[in-house]
């Protein structure tokens, strides 16, 4: 999953600034504003769609949309195909 | 530049690196046996978010004592999964201090809910939220453990052959850290290469810190875990090698097991490959398992899990065109070699957790959880964290105090951000993106022969050659270079033990040495790093010493 495009969607109309979001992240692609009190999607490119950033925000205000063509498990499917 | 960075110094009597169920577990366990000990937490990301548990940790399984014995799993897990190759003492310790595991758990604030499900022949499970690690930080800093958020460990300081400490530095400003400790207890997880997502964040620093420190490795060859995953999505299908079947309708199942199995083995990883290249693929799941599919939430109520799992599915909502299913490496490589008490190779250094899982000898040819048995992940940290815990917290009430080498410590604060001094270098992702190569593909990692594993090796030689050049944009592209180098070193002691293994035993599947060969290889293969040098040597099993042998035929 290097490089992936995953979509982070952040809707900040109802963020009340709780940072759970940044801290869900566990491979450091969500960084910290703290004058404006809001994530940056900062290495969105390496975002692994664990979803946990989503699942932690109470407010409803991230949405994560997958793109899977991004991924590969590197298999040899068309030398045997 | 690197000069240019703020320098702190912390002192503590035990340093734990990694925030993840694991180092916290040992932190409460450490500081519940020797409170008057000075703990500090160092976690890349934020500690009770870090870690693999509260990713895919929903599920915990144990075994009910109240119907079976230690040493009947010992039995069954000795000749059906550890293969021979595991030390049988850590195995029945594990199993036999389970009720004390769930019942400390519970004591830290985990919910731990009574309704529980079958696994396998002897064991359970149930389901616990993902905020079980959060709990933990929780209690770790109601006790007094000090935590440091966002800073990579990237080197350990030694004094005179004896562990001294930690060195570090922060993602966010860059700060470096120099953490002087009488133990360490490395926490940091598996080496999983960047490739799935559950597992992604664990990317063997913590193992190649140790390694250079001149800690001895063991079963480096079983870093190859992997499952089956849906083609298009890529989400995994738990249980679903029990009903694979070929593009001809044939059940293929059948070619490597008779009766459904607890767990995914190798064996169904090769059997995609043996019918892929006889020309029958692809391979599709009949009755696609679900494992999960909502109604655990209605068994065990799940605040952050179930949102967590709702989304998994929403996600995964007709993405699928039809249930092929393709193999995927997960990796974790867990080989830090620690004893019965989660002591490392050199005094004062402990382990805890999947960056040992292998290295302990306890589970034997498998690699790191679910090792075979789905949901043992979390008891094992738990297991290994109370015991690293305790045995750390022991040696430092006698333990002397360190002398930080400075020259040593200016050494590796250089090596450290070397990759963000230099004007023009290589990408870590290029360095990966190599290292995924070599380690992904089911022929090179899973049914491995001599001709692929020499291949292999070249690939490795470049990588390493590259390491020298890497280059980092920023303190994020710093720590991907680190990153980058540990997935070097981990791949080559992965595929190097994997050449020297001449046979098939377990997890480990050679096309060119196909049976288990117990006259010759009831033998651990161990790794050092010796004066800059990757050696190997092998050690025999004590096999006569242990209540389960070999079956003869």
């Amino acid at each position: 999953m290097l490089h992936t495009r995953h979509k982070i969607e952040y809707d900040p109309t109802n963020c009340v600034g709780c940072k759970l979001c940044y801290k869900a992240c566990f491979i450091d692609v969500i960084r910290w504003d703290e004058e404006k009190k809001q994530p940056i999607f900062k290495y969105v490119n390496e975002c692994a769609h664990c979803n946990y950033c989503m699942a932690s925000c109470k407010k409803g205000c991230i949405t994560v949309v997958p793109d899977y063509s991004s991924q590969s498990y590197r298999q040899s499917f068309d030398m045997y195909r | 530049m690197g000069q240019n960075f703020e320098e702190v110094r912390e002192s503590a009597d035990i340093l734990i690196v990694g925030g993840g169920i694991a180092g916290l577990t040992a932190a409460v366990s450490a500081k519940e046996k020797n409170p008057d000990a000075e703990i500090i937490v160092v976690e890349k990301q934020t500690a009770g978010y870090g870690g693999k548990a509260n990713k895919g940790g929903g599920v915990l399984q144990y075994f009910d004592l109240e119907h079976m014995k230690p040493e009947e799993f010992l039995q069954y897990h000795v000749h059906a999964v550890g293969c021979y190759l595991g030390d049988q003492d850590v195995m029945k310790k594990y199993v036999a201090m389970n009720n004390e595991m769930i019942d400390r758990l519970a004591g830290w604030g985990v919910t731990v809910p009574q309704v529980k499900i079958p696994t396998g022949p002897m064991t359970f499970m149930f389901g616990i939220d993902l905020d079980s690690t959060l709990k933990m930080a929780a209690k770790a800093r109601k006790l007094g453990v000090k935590i440091f958020d966002k800073v990579p460990v990237s080197d350990l300081l030694t004094d005179n052959g004896k562990i001294a400490g930690a060195v570090g530095y922060s993602i966010l400003d860059g700060t470096f850290y120099v953490f002087e400790a009488k133990a360490v207890i490395m926490a940091t997880g598996s080496q999983n290469y960047r490739v799935s997502e559950m597992w992604s964040c664990g990317r063997g620093d913590g193992i190649a810190a140790a390694y250079r420190a001149g800690a001895e490795m063991r079963n480096t060859e079983f870093g190859n875990f992997g499952q089956l995953f849906r083609k298009e999505s890529l989400h995994e299908v738990v249980f679903g090698e029990n009903n694979m079947y070929n593009r001809l309708g044939e059940n293929v199942t059948k070619n490597f097991r008779r009766f459904p199995e607890a767990d995914i083995s190798a064996t169904a990883l090769r059997e995609w490959y043996d019918q892929m290249s006889q020309g029958k693929g692809p391979i599709y799941l009949h009755q696609p398992p679900r494992p999960d599919d909502g109604g655990f939430d209605k068994i065990w109520p799940r605040p952050y899990g179930g949102p967590f799992w709702k989304e998994q599915r929403r996600e995964e909502e007709g993405k699928d065109k039809d249930m092929e299913v393709i193999p995927g490496l997960v990796g974790e490589q867990s080989p830090v070699r620690v004893d019965i008490d989660m002591k490392t190779s050199i005094e004062g250094l402990y382990a805890a957790g999947d960056v040992c899982y292998c290295g302990s000898g306890g589970p034997g040819a498998v690699p790191a959880p679910p090792g075979r048995n789905r949901g043992s992940g979390i008891l094992n940290a738990v297991f290994n964290g109370i015991v690293g815990g305790e045995s750390a917290a022991e040696y430092v009430k006698s333990a002397e105090k360190r002398t930080l080498n400075e020259e040593q410590i200016a050494k590796l604060k250089e090596d450290a951000y070397a990759p963000l001094n230099r004007e023009e270098g290589i990408d870590p992702v290029d360095v990966i993106d190599l290292i995924q190569d070599v380690m992904c593909p089911v022929e090179n990692s899973i049914i491995m022969s001599k001709h692929r594993l020499d291949i292999c090796m070249r690939k490795i030689a470049k990588a390493k050659e590259m390491v020298k050049e890497l280059k980092a944009d920023d303190l994020h592209g710093m720590l991907s270079c680190h990153e980058a180098e540990a997935m070097v070193l981990c791949c080559e002691m992965q595929m190097r033990a994997s050449m020297m293994r001449k046979e098939s035993r377990g997890w480990f599947l050679r096309e060119d040495y196909p049976m288990m060969d117990n006259d010759n290889w009831l033998k651990w293969i161990i790794v050092k790093n010796e004066d800059g040098e990757m050696t190997l040597h092998t050690e025999d099993v004590p096999i006569e010493s242990y209540d389960v042998q070999p079956l003869k035929f």
